[in-house]
């Protein structure tokens, strides 16, 4: 159930992570799962097809980092994923304060 | 020597994405990445290598599971598109060969080897559903309404020229990435 919910927002969610700096898939994935107190614990692999896509889309850019005990491949926000996120956010807010209002949370 | 069962993953992992056409070698070298990471964290957690690397892949996913991942973020409405062409055009063609007055069988077959091998070729990318909506519906039509049996092998032709097609784009890919 969480994870078929999840699944609906998780481009939001991962714009968010890497809105506050750029990470490699297994950070965002850490983030993720720490974030929501173990609720958003999705088999760790189904994170890097929407990674990569996203990048298609020109939101997030990604380059190989050598400086660590192995290479990583470490995704950030364009200016274009910015501007994305910042509406998506603005959808989200609209869509919770109608779902709350609906089920009078 | 015998291969621990990250390496077996990785390796039954790049046999699924080349068979669904979406190897890259920067996609398994992060995949890579990846689970070396996450079997280090086991380690520190205090697990033997075995279960951390059992852990690691519990974790990651099955194979299953991620390719089809993959395999759905792969339909963009170019691919909807091109399917949708595929299927209208795949009856078009079934309705012209069922016409009476149409005999020309030869014609209808380099159609549909034409058709799929250059909807794979352009970059339709599951040569298998290619094949079935342009070639199934003439073997449909000929079993249950005319009892033609012979017409299944529409559906082996389809099947040809999406294949031919399609390795052929990948033998092109090849030839510019090596160049």
């Amino acid at each position: 159930m969480i994870g078929e919910a999840l699944k609906g927002h998780l481009d939001l969610l991962l714009l968010t992570i890497l809105s506050e700096g750029s990470a490699h898939g297994y950070a965002v994935i850490d983030s993720l799962r720490q974030r929501s107190g173990g609720l958003f614990d999705l088999p760790e692999g189904t994170i890097y097809p929407a990674l990569h896509r996203l990048e298609k889309q020109g939101l997030l850019k990604s380059r190989w980092r050598e400086d660590s005990p192995r290479r990583r491949r470490v995704y950030e926000l364009t200016t274009k994923g910015q501007q994305a996120l910042a509406k998506r956010q603005d959808e989200w807010k609209i869509f919770s304060r109608a779902v709350n209002a609906t089920v009078r949370i | 020597m015998k291969k621990n069962i990250i390496e077996s993953y990785l390796h039954d992992f790049e046999r699924e994405l080349r068979l669904n056409d979406s190897f890259n070698v920067e996609l398994l070298a992060e995949i890579e990445s990846h689970l070396l990471e996450s079997v280090e964290r086991g380690l520190r957690l205090g697990l033997n290598q075995e279960k951390a690397e059992e852990e690691a892949l519990k974790r990651f996913g099955t194979i299953k599971v991620v390719s089809s991942t993959f395999e759905k973020e792969r339909i963009t409405p170019m691919q909807k598109i091109l399917l949708a062409l595929a299927t209208l055009s795949g009856l078009f063609i079934t309705y012209v060969d069922s016409r009476p007055t149409w005999d020309d069988t030869g014609i209808t077959a380099g159609v549909i080897l034409l058709l799929c091998g250059l909807l794979a070729l352009i970059g339709y990318q599951r040569p298998w559903l290619l094949a079935l909506v342009v070639g199934a519906w003439i073997p449909l039509y000929g079993l249950f309404v005319t009892h033609n049996f012979a017409s299944i092998l529409a559906l082996i032709i389809a099947f040809v020229g999406a294949y031919a097609g399609w390795a052929f784009r990948i033998g092109i890919r090849k030839a510019f990435k090596t160049a």
